[in-house]
């Protein structure tokens, strides 16, 4: 007498859950999904072929605006794979501020995912606090690189100036911050059966696929592979840090919320270490004023807070641009993923699986 | 038993709503609640806004003592730039040896606030200012130039009343 049929519905590329630009073509079955496929280009800005066309250092202004939630990481990523290419060594003063700039940026960006992922699945408050963290270590940024967002920060060989007056103090009342912060996101979040019952479970995604789709970061880390570029191929300071890779083997929701957490903390902590053996020297190496190249090419992966991005070079005998210039995105082999972890899910669950994969479409589509 | 009670019982919740409660409390009912360390919001445009002293905002040409511009024309911004913003014409000027600007175009509308051309210059001739309120009512007006038909490169713009202008 009735017929059921799968309804097609488009989540996005418009709808506030999906940061950004993000269209999911979801199959529905009542409340439950059949089918989901995301689709992705709509701020696509063509970053690689803009980047072939410019002078070398000029490359890293786009590299600024891909995840700008990560602008330093993406710097950093940029700048270690132009000086492989052109065999710089930067000095160890520079390098010991490139790590920790990277990891204030590891806080800010998990500051961000956890506040607007919160806020998706329905706790509002925690969205405010976070912010309030996020805005001391932006006004670190502003003081060392001159912006908030779109920071600049690297140049090839080292960086531009060294840090300003008052930036330990400043550095340090920022921890002081974000470590009561952090304890108040636990209190509020770790137990909160509302929480619980959103995330635990929901979302899974094994480590074999995870491996198979080529899913980094935070994410294979909550699966149990503990894999860290940070400490698997050290590059800036990493390898004369101390740290711990946290790793939780339930792959859910949960998990990756337990993993980031843990990873802020570590961050604060790597920090620290690097404030207090902060070397001496100068802060960039001598290059030449043009970059000239010679035939060669090189892949430099980095760990950005989102996961892997690697920058891959090919440059021409005396060229002052690249040939070819590709950016391996975190975000755009994550969010390939989302129809596995939404298999016999909820309508609901695509909210949060959609913000556990702390998606950037500035990175996705590039 | 003890699990069934736990249900019953929103222990964590309560915990939760315990800690918000005492963020309002505390800075609702601190005594002149806009100068606490707990207020953490700025009263922008009421408080003039202060950006720390490596704020990258608007180009500006600089002068030296005797009020005249100190670019030579090298080009070395232009090159550097990577949106192409800035266009100048070299020009001549009666008991200065070097070149001096005859016109400095440079479009707000493609400026990305990247620093490159100010690293870029050895003479120190240009700036990026503090100034961050950029909106302007037409958009001619976002042609930022030396005179004429431009909005000047010195003075603030129309509609910012409260960031700084001028260098530091």
């Amino acid at each position: 007498m009735f017929k059921t049929q799968v309804m097609e519905i488009n989540m996005g590329p418009q709808h506030p859950s999906t940061h950004g630009v993000l269209r999911l073509k979801l199959g529905l079955d009542g409340e439950n999904v059949k089918s989901c496929y995301p689709i992705i280009g709509y701020l696509h800005r063509g970053v690689e072929k803009i980047c072939e066309n410019k002078a070398f250092f000029q490359g890293q202004v786009w590299t600024d605006r891909m995840d700008y939630c990560s602008a330093v990481s993406n710097n950093l990523g940029w700048a270690e794979a132009l000086e492989k290419l052109f065999g710089i060594r930067v000095p160890r003063r520079a390098r010991y501020l490139r790590t920790m700039l990277n990891e204030l940026n590891r806080l800010n960006s998990h500051l961000v995912w956890l506040g607007t992922h919160a806020m998706d699945i329905g706790a509002l408050s925690v969205f405010l606090y976070t912010w309030r963290d996020r805005e001391k270590i932006l006004d670190v940024f502003e003081a060392f690189c001159g912006s908030r967002l779109t920071t600049t920060a690297m140049r090839i060989g080292g960086l531009q100036e060294d840090v300003p007056e008052g930036f330990e103090k400043m550095v340090r009342d920022a921890f002081e911050s974000v470590r009561i912060g952090i304890q108040e996101y636990e209190t509020l979040l770790s137990e909160n059966r509302i929480w619980l019952k959103r995330t635990v479970g929901i979302a899974k995604l094994s480590a074999d696929d995870c491996l198979a789709y080529g899913v980094t970061g935070p994410i294979l880390r909550a699966a149990g592979v503990a894999y860290d570029i940070r400490k698997a191929h050290p590059y800036a300071a990493y390898d004369e840090m101390k740290f711990e890779i946290p790793t939780r083997t339930e792959a859910d929701t949960y998990a990756r919320y337990l993993v980031r957490l843990e990873e802020m903390r570590q961050s604060i902590h790597i920090v620290e270490q690097c404030l207090e053996g902060l070397p001496e020297g100068p802060v960039m190496a001598k290059i030449p004023k043009t970059l000239k190249s010679e035939v060669g090419e090189v892949y430099h992966p980095t760990e950005a807070p989102k996961g892997e991005i690697g920058f891959y070079v090919v440059s021409e005998k005396g060229g002052v641009n690249p040939y070819r210039f590709h950016i391996r995105t975190p975000g755009f082999l994550n969010v390939q993923a989302i129809p596995l972890m939404l298999q016999d899910a909820l309508v609901a669950d695509v909210v949060t699986a959609v913000g556990t994969l702390d998606v950037v479409l500035g990175e996705i589509d590039r | 038993m003890k699990k069934f009670l736990k249900t019953l019982i929103p222990t964590e919740l309560a915990k939760g709503l315990l800690l918000t409660g005492k963020w309002f409390c505390q800075v609702m009912f601190s005594p002149n609640r806009g100068k606490s360390k707990l207020h953490i919001v700025d009263e922008y445009p009421e408080v003039p806004a202060k950006v720390q002293p490596r704020f990258r905002g608007r180009l500006q040409l600089l002068k030296d003592a005797q009020d005249e511009i100190i670019c030579v024309c090298c080009m070395a911004c232009i090159k550097a730039c990577p949106t192409n913003a800035i266009s100048l014409v070299a020009g001549k000027k009666e008991g200065r040896k070097t070149r001096i600007p005859e016109s400095y175009d440079f479009e707000l509308e493609r400026c990305i606030f990247c620093g490159f051309c100010v690293e870029s210059c050895t003479f120190n001739a240009i700036a990026l200012n503090h100034q961050f309120e950029l909106a302007v009512y037409n958009r001619e007006d976002m042609a930022i130039g030396l005179g004429g038909v431009f909005q000047s490169i010195d003075k603030p713009s129309p509609v910012g009343k409260f960031s700084y202008s001028g260098k530091e």
